[in-house]
């Protein structure tokens, strides 16, 4: 991977900070001063545990959820709080979703062919009847999906399928960003390693830029070129795929990479999962922040921490 | 030492299958359309059939019949001649006739006419309202604030008070009844919709239509409404039987239509000081009344569980 100082910016958080209210006194702080930039062209993956807040990152990128401080930035134009119309029709056409589960995210009533037109729809994105369902024959095609499929039902599908319709859905907006939420931890184990190619195959095609959120280790590994690990709402560690890796340094990413199960039963059995101590509570304080460590990698840690992050580093990288 | 040899075999006898990729993508499933499994469904079940048929005979002739037999509660040709008072049913008077010498089949269907009117048409009314504003409501967070206020004041207010009310303000005729009916009922079919709505309001889908743009009206036809049918069928077939009942009841307590049209209510109302001496008088209207709720509502339900796709197939 060429280094990540000198390339466009993309999309980036600065401070963010989302609460949701839970009706009493204090409000819940699901994401705490998020600070990331994703570079034009890349795969940016977001790991972390269940509830630690990245699938809400996400959907406050999609202005699904609002930001309770911060802001967020596309190209340089403020996309987070209110926008004009003309604004805010950039910002749908420019950043797309990939869903989750795909069986509750298309519309069960409707045909592939409305649910692929529905952003064409929206916009107007097209000359004429003919020119919109070549544009959708066209999707179809790019994700290994027939044209006859357009008067089918959702239901009818596979998974797997429906993954598809779901990326094509989002494709045919010609985004620049899409926004990856756990596309293929619904999927069957199978199918997998389809989806993955499938998107990596249309990053390469189209020069698009993923957020890809996610828990799976070894899919991360597979597909981000960078990964943010996030820990209680807040981003703990930051560096390129293989230096993560290669020097994990927050103690919460060595005990994350050491839960990753192997696929050879001998190895499997010697390994020995590190339990983060401090799970539980929260590590934070004002003389902690988002220092670099190494080249483009940086860890949340005090002065201290940092001195002693770049030691354990060095030694590792000296062995 | 024998896995060796086994192991090295292994390549010769098996051989890659190839397969078409196109072809393993295509659905072999026959189309699906949903109303062609709705109908499907509801005519699966024997009794459907004959009791549709039976339902649109009924509606049909009570809309008709009036029209030829000219009865009117205003005129009553045979009051002075006794000998067409109080006779059984038989050949000539499929009903018998009553204490004015009137046909009580005649009179029947001429109640039962209006009746069936004032439910349709009231029932359509209070869906195409209580569809359009519930859906509203339930998508505006801002516009439930206020109109859960305006339900909590509304649907505590007596009903039969607000119809007393009304029909005196408005006078008694087949507009004004439909009027009542409409505004005692909307707010609870908005209500019920509101709920519905709430319900299927935030799944991913919908996140997904947002997402792309979609605009709330678009939303509200495209997604939200289809999962709806099903609910909202099986709400219109119990609306209309209970309409009619509601019709009959105020109608029997004077509150409905006045003297000058025809209403099963106030027939019955008439009829039941005869229910001793000449019991048809009063047991005909009420049957037919009967056959004619608990038919369109027995229908009204079989297509409510048609039209729940979890039933095709």
């Amino acid at each position: 991977m060429s280094p990540t100082i000198d390339r466009e910016v993309l999309l980036s958080l600065r401070n963010v900070e989302i609460s949701f209210d839970n009706g009493g006194k204090k409000k819940f702080k699901a994401v705490q001063d998020a600070n990331f930039d994703i570079y034009k062209g890349e795969t940016f993956a977001l790991v972390g545990e269940s509830g630690s807040g990245k699938t809400t990152i996400g959907r406050a990128i999609m202005r699904i959820n609002e930001l309770s401080d911060g802001e967020i930035t596309f190209e340089g134009k403020r996309i987070s709080g209110s926008l004009s119309k003309q604004e805010d029709t950039d910002v749908i056409r420019n950043i797309q979703m990939i869903f989750q589960d795909p069986a509750a995210s298309l519309n069960e009533r409707a045909t592939i062919e409305y649910c692929i037109s529905e952003g064409l729809y929206n916009f107007h994105l097209y000359r004429d009847e003919e020119d919109r369902i070549a544009k959708v024959d066209r999707a179809l095609e790019e994700v290994g999906l027939l044209p006859e499929h357009k008067s089918r039902y959702p239901h009818e599908f596979s998974g797997g399928q429906r993954q598809r319709v779901g990326i094509a859905r989002a494709l045919i907006m010609e985004p620049k960003l899409v926004v990856a939420d756990e596309p293929i931890s619904a999927l069957d184990v199978s199918i997998r390693a389809q989806v993955l190619n499938l998107m990596n195959k249309l990053k390469n095609e189209k020069g698009l830029t993923y957020l890809f959120i996610a828990h799976d280790l070894s899919v991360v590994r597979f597909i981000a070129d960078r990964i943010a690990v996030i820990h209680l709402g807040r981003i703990v560690e930051i560096a390129e795929t293989e230096e993560l890796f290669a020097y994990p340094l927050h103690p919460y990413t060595i005990s994350l990479l050491s839960a990753v199960p192997m696929p050879d039963p001998i190895i499997e059995k010697q390994r020995e999962p590190i339990v983060y101590a401090d799970a539980t509570e929260e590590k934070t304080g004002p003389d902690y922040a988002m220092r670099e460590i190494r080249r483009g990698h940086y860890v949340y840690c005090t002065p201290e921490q940092a001195a002693k992050y770049a030691e354990n580093a060095e030694k590792a990288n000296a062995q | 030492m024998m896995e060796r040899p086994m192991e090295d075999n292994l390549d010769n006898l098996f051989e890659f299958a190839e397969f078409d990729e196109k072809e393993s993508e295509h659905i072999a499933a026959p189309r699906y359309s949903y109303w062609k499994s709705v109908w499907r469904t509801f005519v699966r079940s024997k009794v459907t059939i004959p009791l549709t048929i039976f339902v649109i005979a009924l509606v049909l002739f009570a809309l008709i019949q009036p029209m030829y037999s000219g009865y009117s509660p205003t005129v009553a040709p045979n009051i002075n001649n006794s000998d067409m008072k109080y006779l059984s049913p038989s050949r000539e008077h499929i009903f018998g006739t009553d204490n004015i010498g009137n046909e009580v089949w005649d009179v029947v269907w001429a109640g039962a006419r209006n009746s069936i009117i004032v439910s349709f048409v009231s029932t359509t009314i209070i869906m195409v309202v209580g569809i359009l504003v519930g859906a509203l409501w339930g998508f505006s967070k801002k516009m439930d604030k206020w109109m859960i206020e305006v339900y909590n004041v509304v649907s505590n207010v007596p009903y039969l008070l607000l119809a007393m009310i009304l029909s005196y303000v408005l006078g008694a005729g087949l507009g004004s009844l439909i009027f009542v009916m409409v505004c005692i009922d909307w707010i609870f079919v908005a209500y019920f919709i509101r709920t519905q709505v709430m319900i299927i309001r935030d799944r991913e889908y919908n996140m997904a239509s947002k997402c792309l743009g979609t605009k709330t009206f678009t939303m509200i036809v495209k997604n939200i409404l289809p999962y709806l049918v099903s609910v909202i069928v099986t709400y219109i077939s119990r609306e209309i039987p209970l309409l009619i009942s509601y019709e009959v009841f105020l109608s029997y307590l004077g509150l409905g239509l006045g003297t000058n049209y025809a209403s099963l209510g106030r027939t019955i109302s008439q009829y039941k000081s005869f229910m001793t001496g000449y019991p048809h008088l009063f047991w005909i209207p009420v049957l037919v009344l009967a056959a004619i709720a608990i038919s369109l509502y027995v229908v009204g339900q079989k297509l409510a569980d048609a039209t729940d796709p979890r039933t095709h197939r």
